[in-house]
């Protein structure tokens, strides 16, 4: 039965459609990603034509050069080499003339200032006040000050607590290796991920509102499954649809960017971006968290649009609510999480990891503190599971009768003037 | 094998399209006959459990069919008036999904498909996607999929709607062959469908059964005598206005109608022999439509 049911789903060519420009959309925002990765490998000019597709390897590959452990001498040595060519050059780090060398230890440099630097909206730190002498207590200074942040943002001992046991978690020193690729995927999977969960719910709405749609349904309902393991195959359907549509298209997306861009820097640490982030994860594992968000935002998606549709019959409002649910509070979300938290928690955050992972905002219940997005990953895929037997009752729950209610008593009204005419 | 019916009502809101029917069915055809609006829809929904009456129940062999619920639908063969199917499934992957929500298994599913595309003659467009199908085609595999499961009980609700002549009668023969083991409730509101085959017939008019029995029954109840008489061009309004009149054919020299009436119509009018069209237009009060509707 699930077997025909997935048929059926595969064989729709409005599905067939869509799933090829979602193919399409997968590969243009691959080369996006690509593409976004300039670099010059001749110090003169970049790269450009087919050159643009290998970049990305080559800057990993330049940048490399400085994978390993991030010891104080050698963030002193890239801080030295930094000095040394300002003095040689007043002009900006990001010139041509020096565009080869200079980024290539950017990401230390970063990593190093924001040590100095913990206030976590400031975005740009100040590369010049970085002094080589300083660096030898880099990491002495580096841990004083992971105290001093589980402190100021732990506005509860639990939540102090618990920034100190994630920070407890950072190894010192870092190690680094170029992960310019899972910094670039970040952004663009985000933005995949977005269209994945709208698409995905219009496709879940289709499965069960297609009975209606074709006026199949008296006869699904009059079958010998059709109030039981036919309409749990459909939710069924829906979900499988879901997977499958959301890790192929993921699977798409990074096979072509990280086949072209590489995977260096998987196991670099997310604090080389933000040293004083409390969730202690890797570069890779961060990529991963994001599209595991995006797989929960999906089966949200597909749930409550399955379920709109099984109680209207419709399929026409339920496309809808992913766009409410996941881009208008993006869109609204910028001007008012300054005012209110519970923009934080809203199922937007599934897909805005990359902003939510900056926040230091928990949850507590008692004892119990949990960060944003173990919270709302957990939320969420619980509202999902809690959704499903909703589902399956409002769809079992069809009376034609009701369906057509008023139609049939306008219809019912003409005929029994048309009888009376004719009596 | 009795599908009864009790005291069965269903309410829209202030009107009632179902009134308070009771009947019980066992093996055979049964016509339901009643003009649009007769409340004949709402009826075969309820016996096929898509719709639960306002008041009043339904039992197959004793038990409440909504009770019995998956036994009672693994019985059951329903082919709606308003037949609608999945455009883009070719006819046999159509007829699949179907046998696997009513419970077949694959095997015994496509050895069933192929008998019933046979029967139904529609065997060469088994991969032919089903929008691509005529109407008459396409009704042709809405009565395919209804005997998919070998059903007890079959609910054809205006299954000739959209068929040409042809495939009407090709239709009713089909209906006669179906119907040795079985109860078919066949609702129409063309009389012709049901004359040949039905053994029973149930007349309803505002949501109410007005007569139950057999066409021969039916004919000898009528309170009027069928007769037939040539008048002039000029005379056929007068005579509709005064009698029911059947059919109106032209002929040289005048206008051959078909009258339903106590007394002679004319000095030259010709007895006939009463026939089901001639009940119908008796108790309807109108000639036996042709037109698709519910209720």
């Amino acid at each position: 039965m699930l077997k025909c049911e997935l048929k059926k789903f595969f064989s729709k060519m409005t599905n067939k459609l869509i799933l090829a420009v979602l193919l399409l959309v997968s590969v243009i925002i691959s080369f996006l990603a690509v593409d976004s990765m300039n670099y010059s490998d001749t110090g003169e000019e970049f790269a450009s034509g087919t050159g643009r597709i290998t970049v990305g390897r080559s800057r990993t590959s330049d940048k490399n050069k400085w994978k390993g452990r991030l010891t104080p001498k050698k963030i002193a040595d890239a801080v030295g080499n930094y000095h040394k060519l300002e003095k040689a050059d007043s002009e900006s780090v990001w010139s041509d003339r020096s565009v080869k060398e200079e980024p290539l230890y950017l990401d230390i440099l970063y990593f190093a200032a924001n040590i100095y630097q913990t206030e976590s909206d400031v975005v740009h730190a100040d590369l010049d006040r970085l002094a080589e002498e300083d660096i030898e207590h880099i990491y002495d200074t580096y841990a004083d000050n992971l105290q001093k942040v589980a402190k100021e943002y732990g506005e509860t001992p639990e939540q102090e607590k618990l920034l100190r046991e994630q920070y407890g978690k950072i190894e010192i020193p870092v190690t680094y290796e170029a992960y310019d690729s899972w910094k670039t995927m970040a952004t663009y999977a985000e933005m995949y991920i977005l269209i994945l969960v709208v698409v995905i719910g219009f496709l879940a709405a289709e499965i069960l509102g297609e009975e209606f749609r074709n006026h199949t349904e008296q006869v699904f309902f009059t079958a010998k499954y059709g109030r039981s393991k036919a309409v749990r195959n459909k939710i069924i359907t829906g979900i499988l649809t879901t997977t499958i549509v959301y890790w192929v298209g993921i699977g798409i997306l990074s096979l072509i960017s990280f086949g072209m861009m590489g995977v260096s820097g998987y196991d670099t640490p997310y604090q080389m971006e933000d040293p004083y982030n409390m969730y202690i994860v890797t570069q890779g594992q961060y990529y991963l968290l994001i599209v595991v968000c995006g797989y929960i935002a999906s089966l949200l998606s597909a749930s409550i649009t399955m379920l709109i549709t099984s109680k209207m019959h419709t399929e026409k409002i339920a496309v809808f609510i992913p766009i409410i649910m996941y881009w208008v509070p993006l869109i609204m979300g910028n001007r008012l999480s300054t005012m209110t938290k519970v923009f934080y928690f809203l199922t937007s955050a599934l897909v805005n990891i990359d902003k939510g992972i900056n926040y230091m905002t928990f949850f507590q219940m008692g004892n119990v503190v949990i960060r944003l997005i173990p919270f709302v990953m957990v939320l969420y895929a619980a509202v999902f599971l809690i959704l499903l037997p909703y589902v399956y009752r409002s769809y079992l729950g069809y009376d034609s009768a009701k369906h057509s209610h008023r139609e049939s008593r306008k219809r019912c009204r003409m005929e029994r003037k048309l009888e009376e005419r004719s009596i | 094998m009795e599908l009864r019916f009790k005291n069965v009502s269903k309410k829209y809101g202030e009107v009632f399209a179902v009134n308070d029917v009771s009947y019980s069915m066992e093996t055979g055809v049964y016509g339901l006959l009643g003009v649009n609006g007769a409340g004949k829809t709402t009826l075969m929904t309820m016996l096929c459990a898509v719709t639960r009456p306002t008041t009043g129940e339904i039992t197959w062999d004793g038990n409440d069919i909504f009770k019995l619920g998956e036994r009672y639908r693994d019985l059951l063969g329903y082919l709606p008036q308003n037949f609608g199917f999945y455009p883009d499934l070719s006819v046999s992957d159509y007829m699949m999904y179907i046998a696997s929500i009513k419970g077949i298994r694959p095997a015994a599913a496509k050895k069933r498909l192929k008998e019933l595309l046979e029967m139904v003659g529609l065997s060469k467009y088994r991969d032919r996607k089903m929008k691509a199908l005529s109407g008459g085609m396409a009704r042709r595999v809405g009565i395919a999929q209804a005997m998919l499961n070998d059903p007890k009980i079959l609910v054809l609700d205006e299954p000739t709607a959209g068929l040409d002549p042809s495939e009407r009668i090709r239709f009713r023969n089909l209906i006669s062959e179906l119907a040795a083991d079985r109860l078919v409730l066949l609702s129409t509101h063309i009389v012709s469908d049901v004359e040949f085959i039905a053994e029973q017939i149930i007349l309803m008019k505002a949501g109410k059964f007005f007569f139950t029995g057999t066409s021969d029954e039916l004919i000898a109840g009528m309170e009027a005598d069928v007769w037939n008489c040539k008048v002039f061009g000029n005379k056929v309004n007068e005579y509709m206005q005064k009698y029911p009149v059947g059919n109106v054919k032209h002929v040289s020299g005048g206008v051959e109608l078909r009258i339903l009436s106590k007394t002679p119509p004319s000095e030259n009018a010709v007895r006939e022999v009463p026939a089901l069209e001639d009940a119908f237009l008796l108790y309807f009060g109108e000639k036996a439509g042709d037109e698709d509707a519910e209720i």
